[in-house]
């Protein structure tokens, strides 16, 4: 078994504690740049992170892409408008297609 | 394509022959494989954006919830309320072989019930932000592994798609060509040897028919 971290702004990530995640408010996202090592050593299965966190440590995780855990994953903050975990997603695609045309082929 | 630098004999064109022959099994195989991620990826990425703009709504619903509980019991009220809580171990994270690429699959185990709060102090449309959320958790960890399982396979995908190339317009071609390379100098050498065979026997009956007369 293995736990869940979620980092982000304190509002958008303090309603998961009760749920029993392991919540790690930042106030500003280059903070989580200190936390990354021990988000990503092993105790976490999947770590969560809001759209403005991933944006500071994308060089930091773009590391344990081939590993298979943990799983980074992005999730919008409060008040970000969602979008940029579609798009880490299309730039896999991108990078497994050569091309992204395939998927605008499929939303249409 | 640039040719290999080896002796043009007999030897080396067996061994390069037999190479052109597993370069050629290995180039199939590796096309399936390739076909078949392909298929595996374009599967997954269907089904996982829709996954993905329901969890975004639904978050983004929950905040919404979240933010009027707080405007109701004020910041610090609702910071206190949240610190309830311990982290567990949630997640089961099993691997799954996909075409020989590891993937993990995470299953939920029981989330706990929210509360520890007050009743009395707090609002109760966090009892509904808490509820929105413990809903969408289960979508979320889903969601973590299957993108994960996209990334690995995009990244699979990219390093087979490398090797199939990299056989296809490299080293079969320059086989290929080695192989022809060789055999034009073994043929050249045998009309050489044939040649000059023919010469000394014509040597050899001049001379014959010399001694005769």
């Amino acid at each position: 078994m293995a736990r869940i971290a979620i980092v982000g702004d304190s509002t958008s990530v303090a309603g998961f504690r009760p749920l029993g995640f392991a919540v790690y408010p930042v106030e500003r996202p280059e903070d989580a740049r200190d936390l990354w090592a021990g988000l990503v050593g092993g105790e976490y299965g999947v770590v969560f992170v809001t759209e403005p966190v991933y944006a500071a440590v994308e060089d930091l995780a773009a590391e344990a892409i081939d590993r298979p855990i943990p799983a980074v994953t992005i999730i919008p903050g409060a008040g970000s408008s969602g979008g940029v975990g579609g798009a880490k997603i299309s730039r896999a695609i991108e990078r497994a297609l050569g091309t992204s045309m395939l998927i605008r082929e499929e939303e249409e | 394509m640039t040719k290999m630098r080896v002796n043009p004999n007999r030897m080396e064109l067996l061994k390069l022959k037999r190479r052109g022959e597993v370069a050629k099994r290995g180039h199939k195989l590796l096309k399936d494989k390739f076909d078949e991620l392909l298929k595996e990826f374009i599967k997954r990425i269907s089904e996982n954006r829709k996954l993905r703009v329901e969890v975004e709504r639904r978050l983004l619903g929950a905040y919404g919830l979240l933010a009027v509980a707080r405007a109701e019991a004020g910041k610090a009220n609702l910071t206190q309320a949240l610190l309830a809580g311990e982290p567990g171990d949630l997640v089961d994270a099993a691997e799954l072989r996909v075409m020989s690429v590891r993937v993990p699959e995470f299953t939920l185990g029981e989330i706990p019930e929210p509360g520890g709060y007050s009743l009395a102090t707090m609002p109760a449309v966090l009892d509904d932000a808490l509820e929105e959320l413990a809903a969408v958790a289960p979508m979320m960890v889903e969601l973590a592994g299957r993108e994960k399982a996209i990334e690995l396979l995009a990244a699979e995908i990219e390093r087979t798609r490398r090797r199939v190339n990299a056989l296809e317009y490299v080293l079969m071609p320059s086989i290929a060509e080695t192989v022809k390379d060789i055999q034009m100098k073994l043929d050249e050498a045998e009309r050489g040897n044939l040649t000059r065979l023919m010469k000394v026997k014509d040597i050899i009956a001049a001379q014959e028919a010399a001694g005769e007369r």
